[in-house]
């Protein structure tokens, strides 16, 4: 097993610590290998930055990522950049409100900005994302991730966040269950 | 071969009276369970009479009348047919068998067809053994309670007199001489026993709109349900709606042996599951379309049939009471306690049995007795009450489902036991927002009017004339259809559209809230 992720974004949304918590969940929580390289520059406040995190059921040699098997994008300028890179077979993941594709690429979008204001705050968009992604690629385990989130937000502010994992989680669930249903041409209740 | 079955016939008093009087002139062996009642038209005898014999103890009832074509009066032999079809359908769902209802069509000179007839209904009787069903008589309350202890207990001594409750009764408003404060004074004043006073505890529909506006917070239509009670030892004040026949159902269904069969006609591509952790409630949409089928010819068995679709949509597949039995709403809001806790005690079993951890009912009614009256009455379930609203709202904050907007500008009805009784109004508002694609409600305001009547209580002109001004300020206000959250509600409204008077006049499409989600929801 060999994932290699890269998480987009604008700088400020969490891009950097949504990858260190999918990385950390892999290795201390699955008991995989992980690495992660962050890429801030001058432009980290808004403008684009990514996080690369790599997971292997064996030792990782190179942590630089260029050919990634899932892209998340939470940001145009992130997708743009990134998005020729992403591999054929990869697995293409947007902020639904905030990404809009150029080509007609199979993929899954979640609105996490819109969730984490409708949980209180837009600050919590990154660990939707962390919930959407582990439900939708199953890169790292429920358990794993849930608890890497629990250890990595501020204190006090963990009840919120989980409440923003299970957000993230549901809806990718509800996403798979609507494709198995419209694969299995069951789209509406009637028909 | 005397047995102690009992045989109720009832006997039209023109063509097949007279084959029956030439079988009693030449001592013919009429069998000896029948107990013969001679009536002036087997059109007349409704399902609710047909019924009531049965919840009384009768093991079989034969209608007999005139033959097709030689009825008297027309069209009693039609009626009749309908009648007992009807009641034979309802028998069939709830467990009863139809076989133990029978009509028969003579002409005067058939004597022998019809002492033929006699006999062969009385042997299949007999071949089928005693009704299952016990009858059951009121017990009269408690000695102690008396009016003054169940306005103490209901705290309406605290009433102010204010008359807050009256001015926004919609019984009082549609002109009918009701008041709350009235009934509430003239029981404190010790003339409970008064005939007005039972007939407005009666005609109250416990729509809880002045225990809303009370600012003493007395709440009304729980004082009324015990007042009812109260009265039920004694005499009921008025037969309930439908003659009865709901009621008389609801207490036959307390007998512990009648296994209902329900489900019976469920559509093959709904999926259920023998055991499963959650479990579908269906309530008596069923019998109502049974029931209503020749006026309303209301479907609101579709409410149950897309509950279940919209279930599996999610990828749930309930378990469902093979027997399930009503959960006693109308005989604890008419009064009839006892049997309300029989049915309770029945239904607390058989939840039990079913494993399940989760209940899902579409039924408002059966949503508040089951989740509150329940316990409130000592009767705990071991499992979770949800409505189904809740279990929509749930599954589609989850996302990933989207909607064909409903046409047309859109009136809802609000169900009392859901929006007024358990303080959901905004629920079914927030699934319905969903529906109408913004295009704003026609609403004077949550909760609406009550929809006319509750358990099979109080219907009269005036509850009529309230239904039909609703649906004439929903038409004014533009509504092209009216959304209902309870099967009782699409009944009563429903007929209110059915006034000859008035034409098409007040015609509306009406749908429950549930078969319009699952019309328009779908994977996005």
């Amino acid at each position: 097993m060999y994932k290699q992720i890269t998480i987009t974004g604008f700088g400020g949304q969490g891009v950097v610590l949504a990858g260190r918590i999918v990385g950390q969940a892999a290795a201390i929580g699955d008991n995989l290998e992980s690495t992660l390289v962050q890429s801030y520059g001058p432009e980290s406040r808004g403008g684009a930055c990514s996080a690369q995190v790599t997971i292997a059921d064996g030792p990782i040699y190179f942590p630089y990522i260029q050919n990634p098997d899932i892209l998340v994008c939470m940001s145009q300028s992130g997708y743009d950049k990134q998005y020729p890179s992403l591999k054929k077979e990869g697995v293409l993941i947007i902020e639904q409100d905030l990404v809009k594709p150029t080509d007609s690429r199979d993929h899954f979008a979640i609105p996490c900005t819109r969730f984490s204001e409708e949980l209180g705050n837009k600050m919590m968009a990154n660990i939707i994302m962390v919930g959407f992604l582990a439900a939708i690629t199953e890169a790292v385990s429920l358990d794993a991730a849930r608890a890497t989130v629990a250890e990595s937000v501020p204190k006090g502010t963990v009840e919120k966040n989980l409440k923003a994992f299970d957000k993230g989680w549901e809806f990718a669930q509800a996403t798979l269950k609507g494709r198995r249903h419209k694969a299995a041409g069951q789209i509406g209740v009637v028909a | 071969m005397p047995t102690d079955f009992k045989i109720v016939l009832f006997l039209c008093n023109w063509g097949p009276h007279v084959a029956y009087q030439t079988l009693q002139d030449r001592r013919a062996d009429i069998p000896v369970e029948i107990k013969m009642v001679r009536i002036p038209c087997s059109g007349r005898i409704t399902k609710a009479l047909l019924f009531k014999a049965l919840e009384m103890g009768a093991d079989g009832v034969l209608l007999i009348g005139c033959q097709s074509g030689t009825c008297r009066y027309g069209t009693g032999t039609a009626a009749a047919l309908e009648n007992t079809e009807d009641t034979r359908q309802i028998m069939d769902l709830m467990g009863l068998g139809q076989e133990r209802l029978q009509l028969g069509n003579f002409l005067p000179d058939q004597s022998e067809a019809l002492l033929a007839f006699l006999q062969e209904f009385t042997q299949r009787v007999r071949d089928m053994g005693k009704s299952p069903i016990v009858p059951r008589t009121a017990a009269a309350p408690a000695a102690a309670e008396t009016p003054e202890t169940v306005a103490a207990s209901h705290d309406v001594f605290a009433c102010q007199d204010c008359g807050k409750c009256t001015s926004a009764c919609p019984l009082a408003l549609a002109g009918k001489s009701f008041s709350p404060r009235f009934v509430a004074a003239e029981i404190i004043a010790g003339r409970a026993q008064r005939p007005e006073v039972r007939a407005a505890v009666n005609a109250c529909l416990t729509c809880g709109t002045c225990y809303e506006r009370c600012p003493s917070a007395v709440n009304f239509p729980e004082f009324i349900k015990a007042m009812r009670h109260y009265y039920q030892g004694g005499e009921l004040t008025a037969a309930p709606a439908h003659g009865g026949f709901f009621q008389s159902m609801m207490r036959a269904m307390t007998a512990e042996t009648l296994v209902p069969r329900r489900w019976q006609a469920l559509p093959d591509n709904i999926r259920v599951r023998e055991k499963s952790p959650i479990l579908f409630f269906g309530g008596c949409a069923s019998y109502f379309d049974v029931f209503f089928r020749k006026f309303l010819n209301p479907q609101t068995e579709r409410i149950l049939e897309d509950s279940l679709r919209l279930l599996n949509f999610f990828d749930v597949e309930p378990a469902l009471l093979a027997d399930e039995r009503c959960c006693g709403h109308d005989l604890l809001w008419s009064g009839d306690r006892d049997n309300f806790l029989r049915l309770a005690a029945l239904n607390a079993k058989a939840l039990a049995a079913s494993g399940a951890e989760e209940l899902i009912t579409a039924c408002p009614e059966c949503y508040h007795t089951l989740s509150r009256e329940y316990p409130r009455y000592g009767v705990t379930l071991p499992l979770k009450i949800t409505h189904m609203h809740e279990f929509l709202e749930r599954e589609i904050a989850k996302g990933a489902v989207a909607f064909k907007p409903l046409e047309g500008k859109i009136a809802f009805q609000d169900a009392c036991r859901q929006s007024r009784f358990n303080d959901q109004a905004e629920l079914p508002r927030k699934l319905l927002q969903r529906l109408t694609n913004g295009t704003p409600l026609v609403d004077g305001g949550a909760p609406s009017v009550c929809c006319g009547n509750s358990a099979w209580t109080g219907c009269d002109a005036f509850s009529k004339r309230m239904q039909v001004q609703h649906i004439e300020k929903a038409k004014q206000a533009g509504g092209q259809m009216i959304v209902t959250a309870c099967p009782k509600c699409q009944i009563h409204l429903g007929c209110a559209m059915e006034d000859v008077m008035r034409g098409d006049e007040l015609k509306m499409e009406m749908m429950d809230l549930t078969s319009a989600i699952a019309k328009s929801i779908y994977w996005a």
